[in-house]
């Protein structure tokens, strides 16, 4: 067996331990009770959204936390993602064999769709479409290339049914604080078959794995990022399984590392996300004349 | 696993040339016209195309790099050997965090390690103080290289260039590292615009007449990112690639990387190579099977087989320079002994090696031989 069949493999080990409902709900409350003083000094309408990249801001880079963002402006490395999976999906469903053959295709016929409906499926439509050539290859050469990393990471042989790739967004708005919102965006979501031991019941849904795909080195705090991933699908959809583990591939660095999820990697994606937020909220807080 | 390798040439269709888009009355010549300087010194070579060019690629005359722990231990060994009296001691003169990965805090950036800040520290450690990034001086072979860097990945993603000053502009106008340079071009003179302009063309001509199409089962991609880590951290080497072709290896080495470069051969571009090399054995189960560099200028195309010894000595130099790096970064003086490159330093009219300097040394026109403005990172390269 190769490393990427070995990865996969362990990817799609049976989901053995799950955490149930009580303890998903002890490491919510706890959770609440930790952030609601934190951000009370927040004014409304000053929203913080916690997410991977403002995770790593605030250990790599935590004097960029006070200088104002930059207004948005699209650029092929943010569609580069979106584009990526998109490419990803249909070589998966057999449409293309590999993703130089399918980003082509795919981003001409979202933009086509743009313009026969208005209808965005990407956001990006526009703007591709009002791109020279030259500039419409950077784009699809970025997503080349991310595409080429997720799809040559696994072995898609291995699924029996094909995971979710992409798809919207895990968010869980804190219920104390509503400025407060924590986002996950993993790459793929993967089925898993449940351990034979595993309790189960009837209506139960499946229990599923996480994958993430991120540039750059595995930071040293690799597994509550990967387990943070995991804490946001927990507590956004609290009648879905809480994900039995997430595989964070770096190709950047050729890494691979897993986490399997208990209470405990939880409990470390919680205690990340309270140092992340009291961090924002300090570096917020106006500085006194 | 849906997914082929280019590691072994299979009889079937030759691999087809570039899929050329020639706009109405922008017809090229079949050939490109070569510089009266490459007229001389390759009268009656013939630049390999088509599937002659993919075959050097992939045939080296060597078996294939087997994936080996070993080896990447002993890399490793030697990298973090070569380091060691440097990464003991912290940044701040203290101790060194233990560990892996240690680098990730807030004032603990390592000192990132890239092929030209590794040539350059080689070369000249006073160079090395003075030319970082974004300091290097716009020119005319400057923007060439930039330009024939994403025409070539333009090339390599939909198969065509159209006309290549306007995709080149396009695709630079997108890049946020590349507003100076695009700027920069928005107010060129009309001559040096058209000399420009004449080079990107016929530069951009050779690339469609002899780039096969690569076999989309291969997953070619462009500018692909490497980055290892090294002593604790504390080090990390960097690469951006301009061409990977091949899936990611397993039990042996499956990729061939290739560098483009615009401008004239020089003699660090093979260590270049050697380091991209090192990179890809140190982060994946085996190392390339192959490093080439194709000079677009000229159309030739430099193999290199991946061995040991390659490897081996790709990672003692990287060492070396990577040593005197961490110590430069650490405030340690740079040595200021002259060596053989003086006389062609673009700086050297600054003074910086003072009594050393040689004759001549400040003349305007010894500007730009490449040691500041050549092989920059971000896929900036330099015609001369």
């Amino acid at each position: 067996m190769t490393a990427v069949g070995d990865r996969t493999r362990g990817l799609l080990a049976p989901a053995s331990d799950t955490i149930d409902a009580d303890a998903r709900v002890a490491v919510r409350d706890v959770l609440v009770a930790r952030l609601a003083p934190l951000v009370a000094p927040l004014p409304p309408g000053a929203p913080v959204v916690v997410g991977l990249p403002l995770l790593r801001q605030v250990r790599t880079r935590p004097e960029t936390l006070a200088v104002p963002d930059e207004p948005f402006a699209w650029r092929p490395v943010f569609v580069r993602r979106s584009l990526g999976l998109a490419v990803v999906a249909a070589c998966a469903r057999g449409r293309f064999r590999n993703p130089l053959d399918a980003v082509g295709p795919v981003m001409t016929e979202a933009v086509d769709r743009w313009r026969e409906t208005g209808w965005r499926t990407y956001h990006w439509e526009p703007w591709v479409a009002g791109l020279a050539p030259g500039a419409r290859a950077v784009v699809q050469a970025e997503a080349v290339g991310w595409a080429s990393s997720l799809w040559a990471a696994l072995d898609w042989s291995q699924f029996d049914a094909l995971p979710q790739i992409g798809g919207n967004d895990d968010s869980w708005a804190c219920p104390a604080a509503h400025t407060l919102r924590l986002k996950g965006r993993p790459e793929l979501r993967v089925p898993l078959a449940a351990a034979p031991s595993a309790d189960r019941h009837p209506g139960d849904r499946g229990a599923v794995a996480l994958v993430s795909l991120t540039s750059g080195h595995p930071p040293d705090a690799w597994r509550e990022e990967l387990a943070y991933l995991a804490l946001v699908a927990a507590l956004g959809s609290p009648s879905r399984p809480v994900p039995a583990r997430v595989l964070g591939l770096w190709p950047d660095a050729g890494a691979g590392r897993s986490v399997e999820v208990d209470e405990d990697a939880l409990s470390g994606a919680a205690d990340l996300v309270v140092a992340t937020v009291a961090a924002v909220v300090e570096a917020r807080r106006p500085v006194p004349v | 696993m849906p997914v082929m390798d280019i590691e072994r040439p299979r009889v079937g269709p030759a691999p087809r040339q570039g899929r050329v888009a020639v706009p109405e009355g922008r017809r090229l010549p079949d050939r490109a016209a070569p510089s009266p300087v490459a007229q001389s010194r390759y009268r009656g070579w013939e630049p390999l195309s088509g599937d002659a060019l993919l075959q050097r690629l992939r045939v080296t005359g060597r078996p294939r790099p087997e994936a080996r722990p070993e080896l990447s231990r002993t890399l490793r060994a030697l990298l973090e050997s070569g380091l060691e009296p440097a990464c003991t001691h912290g940044f701040d003169g203290g101790p060194a965090s233990p560990g892996p990965d240690v680098s990730d805090g807030p004032g603990r950036a390592p000192v990132v390690v890239t092929k030209d800040r590794l040539t350059r520290v080689l070369a000249c450690e006073v160079h090395q103080g003075t030319a970082e990034f974004g300091t290097r001086p716009l020119s005319v072979a400057l923007a060439c290289g930039a330009l024939v860097d994403v025409l070539f990945r333009q090339l390599v993603t939909v198969g065509t260039i159209g006309d290549p000053m306007e995709d080149g502009m396009a695709a630079l106008a997108v890049d946020d590292h590349q507003s100076d340079l695009v700027a920069w071009l928005g107010a060129l003179a009309g001559p040096e615009r058209d000399e420009l302009r004449a080079e990107v063309e016929r530069q951009a001509g050779g690339l469609r007449r002899r780039w096969p199409t690569l076999d989309p089962a291969w997953l070619p991609r462009t500018q692909e990112t490497l980055r290892v880590r090294s002593s604790g951290g504390a080090v990390e080497l960097s690469a951006r690639v301009d061409l990977i072709i091949g899936r990611p290896s397993r039990d042996e080495g499956s990729v061939a990387m290739v560098e483009v470069k615009s401008g004239s051969r020089r003699v660090e571009h093979r260590a270049d190579l050697h380091f991209y090399a090192l990179l890809e054995a140190l982060r994946s189960p085996a190392p390339p099977f192959a490093v080439a560099t194709y000079y677009s200028r000229t159309g030739e195309l430099d193999v290199d087989p991946v061995t040991d010894e390659l490897l081996v000595a790709a990672a003692r130099r990287t060492a070396v320079g990577a040593r005197r790096l961490v110590d430069l970064a650490r405030g340690v003086e740079p040595d200021r002994r002259p060596g053989s490159l003086c006389g062609r330093c673009a700086i050297l009219p600054v003074g910086v090696l003072g009594p050393w300097t040689v004759d001549g040394c400040g003349d305007a026109d010894r500007r730009g031989d490449g040691m500041v403005e050549g092989g920059a990172d971000g896929g900036v390269e330099v015609v001369r």
